[in-house]
């Protein structure tokens, strides 16, 4: 597998530094709560966005609205030149299958599919299944030996892991992650942020990672910080 | 894929697949049970209802004849087109005459009629005419004549002239006579009980009018009177008429059967002919309804499992959702799944509705029932029906579930 840095790969991602997440005063509330207080964000496509921030200070509700799994109470919100507020339900489910790939904390797998028809399953509704892409994309995360195993039979990492290879079956042109390595060991989170990059490079999506670890959003590109709703520091890493 | 799906999802909940099953299965069982009896019930209460009584009565017309129908031409009543739809028939003779037993004289009706005469008509089956075929309520106390000079007696006459079974009674008319012995006494609960029954060819003698006959009373089946069966035949066109005539209305048997009765008049007897298709009409819509209440009652019955079921299933709900399943996808496997589940319960609840009618006609009826072609379809329909009515709350539920919900630990 190449790297992501090699010069020439380093400077096309510099040329087309579009924005692929634009939002203006993107406001969520829930009823009194405001999880999100007007945000103006741009994430240029390809870069890699830590997000972080304590518990409740609105990660999630960020993550939601951006994988058009919510909507915002106020504000735009522009995805890949896509207007998310003009889409309707069926619409956003499109958006999710066709540009999004998401990997969650926990609850991530269907119990009852096999590791390859868990992949597969995104494929069914992306498209068509096609179990030797699904059993490849699984071989890439280094499961190729666990295809036939329910989530039920596998480690936390190794679930994680058919996660990402479900979350980049489709080519999604952005990644998103809501603390994906929350629960795992050290090992098993360098392990999957390793797989990460190395996909990274080769597929070329936008990462947007919601952690609490310093060292995780440290992969990154650059890290933002929520607090109560509203982004009050940045960091740029490289 | 979605077979796959649907495959696991299944072997992951068995018991409350089982249970929707079980509901749908139950519906189409009562379903098909109901529906094969409402055809058979019908069938047999047509039959039943006919032993109540003749429905057409013959008589001569008005116009010709000196007031007699000619005996010579009963057995052509068996070779008319509706001749399996005719159950049996009798004539009567009717005659004023003085009765006495015992010293007791009353004047009287007699009645010259067949009991249960063996009729052989060239080209057809033999058959047994007489009252005992088509008034099977008559209540004999005694037994039935078996010879001519035996009768039976009506039981309101009979008290009159203290007569018992195995008494006498003499018939007298201008100076002819005739002794019978009485072999029962009849309750009819009709005017019949006012009557001497006694076989024809000795009533004819005593009357002195052999070969004669005043009336004829013929049980038939028939179906229904419709707005079509009660349009005046001689305003049809030839082809309305043809279908009139094709369809056994006790309207078109009776002129069938007054074709070949020279010099007679067909009626039908109305009020049994429409009470027999008005109780008809209620009893299957009492079926009917009753086997909706079945089919509500097992949806009601997926409804709740399929309910319960979705509050386990709805993490599994969102995360489809969140990797991009839309509404018509969510829908498709909800209802792949329905329609499996009442695919096989429809099959199971034919078979078990099917047996189930069975016991039930050999319980009631004494017999076995056909089960009619329809019936499967039909099974396989109600339980897709319960299925869909099971599934529409549940669905909306599924489809309601929003994809943030995955995101929540
Ligand atoms: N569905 C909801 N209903 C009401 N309040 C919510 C809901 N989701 C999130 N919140 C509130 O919004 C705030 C931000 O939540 P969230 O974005 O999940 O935080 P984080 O992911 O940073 O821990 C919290 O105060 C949380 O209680
Ligand atoms: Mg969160």
């Amino acid at each position: 597998m190449s790297s992501a840095f090699c010069p020439v790969k380093r400077e096309r991602l510099l040329r087309m530094a579009e924005n692929i997440i634009e939002t203006n005063g993107l406001t969520r509330n829930y009823g009194d709560i405001c999880a999100l207080k007007p945000l103006d964000l741009q994430i240029p496509e390809g870069e890699w966005l830590s997000v972080m921030g304590h518990s409740g200070s609105g990660k999630s509700t960020l993550m939601n609205l951006v994988g058009g799994l919510d909507r915002p109470s106020a504000g735009s919100l522009q995805v890949g030149g896509k207007d998310l507020l003009a889409l309707n339900e069926d619409g956003l489910a499109r958006f999710r299958r066709e540009f999004v790939g998401i990997i969650f904390q926990q609850h991530h797998l269907v119990p009852y599919l096999t590791a390859v028809e868990n992949v597969m399953m995104a494929q069914y509704f992306h498209s068509v299944p096609d179990e030797a892409e699904a059993r490849h994309a699984l071989e890439r995360v280094g499961l190729g030996h666990r295809l036939k195993n329910r989530p039920g039979e596998l480690s936390g990492g190794e679930q994680q892991r058919v996660c990402i290879a479900r979350a980049i079956i489709n080519s999604p042109k952005l990644l998103l992650g809501d603390e994906p390595t929350g629960n795992l060991d050290h090992k098993s989170t360098v392990m999957v942020m390793e797989l990460l990059k190395e996909l990274r490079a080769e597929e070329r999506f936008t990462v947007v990672m919601v952690t609490h670890n310093q060292e995780v959003a440290g992969w990154g590109d650059r890290t933002i910080y929520l607090d109560d709703g509203v982004l009050v520091r940045e960091e740029r890493m490289r | 894929m979605l077979f796959r799906i649907l495959k696991n999802s299944f072997l992951k909940r068995p018991k409350s697949v089982f249970l929707v099953f079980l509901s749908i299965a139950m519906g189409a069982a009562v379903a098909t049970a109901f529906l094969g009896i409402a055809g058979e019930i019908s069938h047999k209460m047509a039959l039943e209802l006919r032993s109540y009584g003749a429905n057409i009565l013959l008589e001569p017309s008005a116009v010709e004849g000196g007031g007699f129908l000619r005996e010579e031409d009963l057995p052509k009543i068996k070779t008319v087109f509706w001749k399996y739809n005719i159950t049996g028939f009798t004539p009567y003779l009717f005659g004023i005459t003085e009765f006495s037993a015992g010293g007791k004289k009353e004047r009287g009706v007699i009645a010259g009629t067949w009991f249960a005469k063996q009729l052989e008509v060239p080209g057809e089956e033999a058959s047994v005419q007489g009252i005992k075929g088509i008034a099977p309520w008559w209540e004999v106390q005694g037994r039935w004549p078996e010879n001519a000079d035996e009768a039976i007696i009506g039981a309101a006459l009979a008290k009159r002239l203290k007569i018992v079974p195995g008494g006498e009674v003499s018939a007298l008319l201008k100076g002819r006579s005739q002794n019978f012995h009485v072999a029962g006494v009849v309750t009819t609960g009709g005017y019949e009980e006012e009557q001497l029954f006694a076989p024809l060819v000795t009533v004819q003698s005593l009357l002195q009018q052999q070969g004669k006959v005043s009336r004829v009373q013929v049980s038939a089946l028939t179906v229904p009177m419709d707005d079509f069966g009660k349009k005046d035949p001689a305003t049809m066109t030839k082809d309305e008429y043809e279908k009139w005539y094709c369809t056994a209305y006790v309207t078109s048997v009776a002129k069938n059967v007054e074709e070949v009765m020279a010099g007679s008049r067909a009626k039908p007897i109305w009020q049994i002919a429409s009470a027999e298709g008005a109780l008809l009409k209620k009893l299957n819509s009492v079926m009917l309804f009753l086997t909706i209440l079945a089919l509500g009652a097992s949806a009601a019955s997926v409804s709740t499992s399929l309910m319960a079921s979705m509050a386990e299933r709805s993490p599994e709900i969102a995360l489809m959702k969140a990797v991009g399943a839309d509404r018509f996808q969510i829908s498709s496997i909800f209802i792949g799944e329905t329609l499996i589940i009442s695919v096989a319960g429809g099959i199971i609840g034919y078979l078990l509705g099917n047996q189930l009618a069975q016991v039930i006609s050999r319980s009631v009826f004494n017999s076995t029932i056909a089960s009619p072609l329809w019936l499967f379809p039909t099974a396989i329909i109600s339980a897709l029906v319960v299925a869909i009515a099971g599934s529409i709350a549940p669905l909306r539920r599924a489809l309601l579930v929003e994809p943030v919900r995955v995101l929540k630990g």
